[in-house]
């Protein structure tokens, strides 16, 4: 039927017939083929046939000759076809009667079981597919020559003549105030959409925004259940998330901070901040003034705090100064104090934005920390 | 002479210092426990004793006050010897950047009478009687997203931290050891007082650990090791694309 | 039966030719002629996972839902039971435990995801070393190497959407990359979250890119893409009776269509066994977004590391002077780089036609190895990616090899300079001493297995010439044809003894010791 069929179709189109490949030595003509010889591909190196030669045209054909194979080949490609009929009642058996609810015996086989069937499905309708194609299906090599990309001049000439003829038909060129006007219009028209997008930005003190934190003097540190730290809570080596004791101030993402507490003699501070610790406690940002993630891995020995995301490590017993990686700023560091309930609180602000670098971000603030 | 005998009296008195906190501690903690538990206790006191200046003394000096190789031990308290020898990673092995898991030198009641001595010693935090393990999972999670996975990975896979060391992979630790390294913060790891994690919260947090190291039955199939995108990535290129490449190399092959 | 299904197919046919004309166009299609390479299925890879991708992002967009908004999780996996969350992450964990079948969708999608990605990558290789991106199929590259930059947003989007702990740092890394733009990083990083970080926006506004803008894009790209082959028709290798005006491959129809339409089907089956057998994103494990929270070996997808890597490796390079503060660490690896390679990459056809002063027509493709230099400019670019990739895991290598990974570090600093140019030089001498083993089989033919001994003694083997279905693969230039055409003549002239070849090359084994009879065969062989 197919041979047919393609006799049919097979006539001097633009793509040209596809013509089974006939060079001699490399492909033998297929019987059944309507094209057979009709057209020798040129090979500079033709030679004759050897028997070890590239034959492979199309095995299938000799399969196709050959009943027995013939039908082992079907054989074949029918079981796997039903290979999917056997993968969808899996499937739809297993999705109404397999354990699914989260903690049942066995549900954790629920999704495997699925992929299992769905796999089968699948594997069946696609690998018997192919497998027809390469056993039964008439697949000839074929040659069909390629037609010029580019356009005959005569055929470029007469488009771009039309093109101009058009353009000064509509009288653009000559036109000068209508075509200065309109390309004017058009071109205004890009502007539409810019008050669109842009007024999501909100004209804001994007450096005041980015410095505060919700944290603020006489704010007490409270952990992540919401409970406030007491001097005492940490034991040496001892270290808790803190956030400020104001409304929504465990979700706030610039008001993360750490409290470590280390043997007072290892904590080294700048002159100018031995106030800012407690008896060995100091407190430092954890947002990363590289890209923004919580530091928050720290070591008890060496007293180092590390970023999982890029590894730039700080020096948390002196300034949370950074030591390697790709963070260039320290930590800021929040100033506490001790109420007379005992509790840690903030005697402000932190005294640098948090996180990290912005454009706006004034140079002054970095020169603060000492070594 | 006459310094080395003010050097002498200094450690006697230090010694007898340690000696009266850790008989003072014991003698208050006592009665949180059962009724017997004290002449137990003396027992194993003993007992762990002979232990310790078999296998620990070495380093850790005859009386747990510290030396060439080992830091004192006096006010590391029952959980620190419960983590450290239940873990295996004392007696410790040479040349490692940081002690790890091994197969355990002494059995569960050798180590709680090594614990009862270091504990007699100056005390320090110890394992809770009872189940540790039956606390509030939602809870344990959140306790331990928040403290935990920064350095040992969201499921006790692990992580690397600078410089060779690294936060083990929770899978092999069982209840004792997991609590005992919150309470005693082994080498690099901070410690969790009980004023900061309550012994309730710790509990959900070795629940918690429990659960999705050893418990957690993975929905999704094969766990990947718990490593995130990286054995993802390596699974799409060396079996996704390898099986289809295969397949492309079948269905282009003209047998 | 089928008389009825035939009559009905042909009626259908004569309906839709009535009022479209169709029948020519569905003639001149059906005899289409594709040339036959495995591959050449690298890139219908790529198209099948896209489909997987389509069908299942529908349907989990029936579940999900785009909204920070704050929920308290009361769904069936109880670890996370009373814990708020937003409600882009509880329709997450809906779908991966209360929608029966949900949690294979998700992880077919996510899988899909990865090998969409990956077989972009793998395809592009594939049509850089052979040439395939030559004239004139330039256009078809720039939309390529598009899509690849298209799907890597796409990506990225989709895999902060359920807006877990993992993927919720990596939209806060996304922000403060943004905000590291000089001059303009604040207002765009505000414009996009919609305030300072998290903004409050950003779920909201990623969902609509991730299902409907950026797909919309791709699909649009990709018809374009398969237009384009279908218009120029596909390059093929060298081969007998394959020339540069012709294609030599099979007709579409049948047996290409079954392929093909099998394959995509097989496709789907690998993207089901791993959705079904390999978990993927256990968002249940990372937990909600929380910004003071992290994990440690916090990652990107796999096509992202790259970016990651080269992000760890930087110095901490920052300036801060005259008021402002300028982020040469975060600049430079985020976006500089990134955008140099993907100019270069669109560019390099532009560029390589320009230096080798070549402006033909190339259908057909090259063997690597003859195109040293091309192929020893793709090593290298590989070798630098995959070092950048080795940089993104750094963490996970130091974690389970416990090594120092700040030696890592330092060493893959030091490689990311010395390794490509060495690949460079080293794939370059590769490809030209296989060139000089093709001249050599060109020249002097293969072994025959035949000894002969010289009157003088000594032992020769004689050798035969190619057969010529191998001569014609490798006599791709006019020197080559000439000296395959030389050796042909000389050892006819020789009149040694064809014997048959078996497999790739190869003589029969087996070795003769023959008297020399004749002085002339002896010097036609020795050569």
């Amino acid at each position: 039927m197919s041979d047919s069929i393609r006799d049919r179709l097979s006539s001097p189109e633009d793509d040209g017939p596809a013509q089974p490949l006939t060079t001699a030595g490399f492909v033998q003509t297929d019987s059944r083929s309507a094209h057979g010889g009709a057209q020798v591909a040129p090979s500079t190196h033709a030679t004759p046939a050897t028997e070890g030669g590239d034959q492979g045209s199309h095995s299938g054909g000799r399969l196709r000759d050959d009943p027995q194979r013939a039908k082992a080949a079907e054989r074949a490609v029918a079981t796997l076809f039903l290979l999917s009929v056997v993968g969808v009642i899996g499937f739809v058996v297993s999705y109404i009667a397999a354990p699914f609810d989260f903690g049942k015996n066995g549900y954790q086989y629920y999704t495997p079981l699925l992929g299992i069937f769905m796999t089968l499905a699948l594997t069946g309708v696609g690998a018997g597919a192919v497998l027809w194609a390469k056993t039964l299906m008439v697949d000839e090599e074929t040659v069909q020559e390629r037609h010029d990309l580019a356009s005959d001049p005569a055929d470029r000439a007469s488009a771009a003549a039309l093109l101009k003829s058009g353009a000064e038909a509509s009288g653009l060129p000559r036109r000068s105030l209508l075509r200065n006007s309109l390309l004017l219009g058009a071109g205004s028209l890009a502007i539409l959409p810019i008050p669109l997008v842009f007024g999501f930005a909100k004209f804001q003190h994007k450096e005041r925004i980015l410095s505060d934190t919700g944290w603020k003097a006489g704010a007490r540190l409270l952990d992540e259940l919401g409970r406030a730290v007491k001097l005492g809570d940490l034991e040496v080596g001892g270290v808790k998330s803190v956030f400020p004791d104001v409304p929504g101030g465990r979700r706030m993402a610039d008001s993360a901070a750490l409290l470590i507490r280390m043997e007072p003699d290892v904590l080294h501070t700048v002159p100018d901040r031995k106030d800012w610790v407690q008896d060995g406690h100091i407190v430092y940002s954890v947002i990363c003034t590289h890209l923004g993630c919580p530091v928050k891995l720290y070591e008890a020995q060496t007293h180092h705090l590390f970023c999982p995301c890029h590894q730039s490590t700080f020096d948390a017993a002196n300034g949370a100064k950074a030591l390697f990686g790709p963070a260039a700023r320290n930590l800021p560091q929040l100033a506490i104090s001790v109420d007379s309930d005992g509790y840690f609180v903030a005697q402000g602000d932190f005294s640098e934005p948090v996180g990290p670098s912005f454009w706006e971000r004034k140079p002054s603030y970095s020169d603060k920390v000492g070594k | 002479m006459s310094t080395l005998r003010t050097k002498a009296s200094g450690y006697t008195v230090v010694v007898l210092a340690l000696v009266l906190v850790g008989g003072l501690y014991t003698a208050l903690a006592a009665p949180k426990g059962k009724a017997d538990v004290g002449t137990n206790q003396s027992i194993a006191v003993k007992e762990g004793r002979q232990l310790y200046l078999q296998g620990c003394s070495t380093c850790h000096g005859l009386n747990n006050q510290g030396g060439a190789g080992g830091p004192s031990l006096v006010g590391v308290g029952a959980s620190a010897v419960v983590f450290q020898v239940g873990s295996g990673r004392m007696p410790l092995a040479n040349g490692a950047s940081q002690a790890a898991r091994k197969k355990a030198k002494y059995n569960r009641g050798e180590i709680d009478q090594l614990a009862a001595y270091v504990q007699s010693m100056g005390g320090g935090p110890v394992i809770p009687a009872g189940s540790l393990s039956d606390g509030d999972l939602a809870l344990g999670g959140d306790l331990f997203r928040t403290n935990c996975s920064s350095c040992h990975n969201f499921a006790g896979a692990g992580g690397a931290l600078t410089r060779s060391k690294y936060a083990p992979a929770l899978k092999k630790a069982d209840e004792r050891t997991i609590y005992a390294a919150m309470q005693s913060g082994p080498e690099n790891m901070p410690r969790f007082s009980d004023n900061q994690l309550t012994p309730d919260e710790k509990r959900a947090v070795t629940r918690y650990v429990r659960f999705i190291t050893n418990d957690n039955k993975d929905p999704g199939g094969a766990a990947l090791g718990h490593f995130g995108p990286i054995p993802e990535g390596l699974v799409i290129f060396l079996i996704g694309i390898g099986a289809l490449i295969l397949v492309t190399l079948w269905i282009g092959a003209r047998a | 039966m089928a008389t009825l299904v035939e009559k009905g197919a042909s009626g259908t046919a004569v309906w839709v030719d009535d009022r479209l004309g169709s029948s020519n166009f569905v003639k001149r299609s059906l005899n289409k002629v594709f040339p036959d390479h495995w591959s050449f299925m690298l890139g219908e890879i790529a198209l099948y996972s896209f489909i997987v991708l389509l069908l299942s992002g529908t349907y989990l967009t029936l579940f999900y839902e785009g909204s920070s908004r704050e929920v308290i999780y009361n769904g069936s996996y109880i670890p996370l039971k009373g814990i708020p969350m937003s409600a882009a992450y509880a329709s997450t964990l809906h779908i991966s435990f209360d929608v029966r079948g949900g949690l294979i969708m998700r992880q077919i999608h996510h899988w899909a995801a990865l090998l969409f990605m990956a077989s972009i990558v793998v395809h592009l290789m594939r049509v850089f070393f052979t040439g395939a991106f030559r004239k004139p199929r330039e256009l078809n590259w720039l939309i390529g190497v598009g899509l690849l930059i298209l799907g890597i947003v796409e990506g990225f989007a989709g895999y902060s959407l359920p807006d877990d702990l993992l993927s919720g740092t990596g939209l806060r890394i996304a922000y403060s990359i943004a905000l590291s733009i000089p001059v303009v990083g604040t207002w765009a990083a505000f414009l996009v979250f919609g305030g300072e970080y998290p903004g409050g926006a950003i779920i909201e506004r990623l969902y609509p890119i991730h299902i409907l803008l950026v797909p919309g894009i791709i699909l649009g790209l990709i018809t374009f893409h398969m237009m384009l082959i279908w218009f120029q028709k596909h390059t093929q290798f060298a081969g007998p009776g394959r020339t540069e005006t012709n294609v030599v491959g099979s007709r579409i129809y049948p047996a290409y269509a079954a392929k093909a339409g099998g394959f995509f089907f097989l496709v789907f089956a690998v993207m089901a066994a791993l959705g079904g057998l390999a978990q993927i994103n256990p968002i249940w494990l990372y937990g909600p977004y929380d910004p003071s929270q992290v994990s440690a070996g916090s990652q990107p997808d796999w096509y992202v590391g790259f970016l990651d890597g080269s992000t760890r490796l930087m110095p901490n390079w920052e300036l801060r002077t005259l008021g402002h503060t300028f982020s040469p660490n975060v600049l430079l690896p985020t976006q500089i780089l990134p955008g140099v390679l993907f100019v270069l990459l669109m560019l390099y056809p532009f560029i390589e036609a320009k230096l080798t002063g070549d402006k033909g027509y190339h259908n057909l493709l090259d063997r690597p190895r003859d195109r040293p230099v091309r192929t020893g400019l793709g090593a290298m670019a590989i070798s630098f990616y995959v070092i950048l990739m080795i940089a993104g895991g750094n963490d996970i290598i130091a974690s389970i090899f416990h090594l120092s990974i700040n030696e890592i570090t330092y060493t893959l600093r030091t490689a990311l300079f010395l390794v490509p140019p060495l690949v460079f030089v080293l794939t370059k001498r590769v490809c030209l001493s296989l060139q000089h083993a093709d001249d050599d089989l060109l020249h002097h033919g293969i072994e025959s297995g035949t000894i002969r001994r010289l009157p003088s003694g000594e032992f020769i083997e004689e050798t035969v010439a190619l057969p010529s279905q191998y001569g014609v693969l490798l006599a791709t230039t006019p020197e080559r044809r000439e000296l395959l055409a030389r050796s042909e003549a000389e050892h006819a002239a020789a009149g040694a003894i064809a014997s048959k070849p078996r497999g790739f090359f190869r003589a029969k084994g087996g070795v003769v010791v023959e008297e020399p009879t004749d002085q002339r065969q002896l010097e036609g062989t020795v050569d």
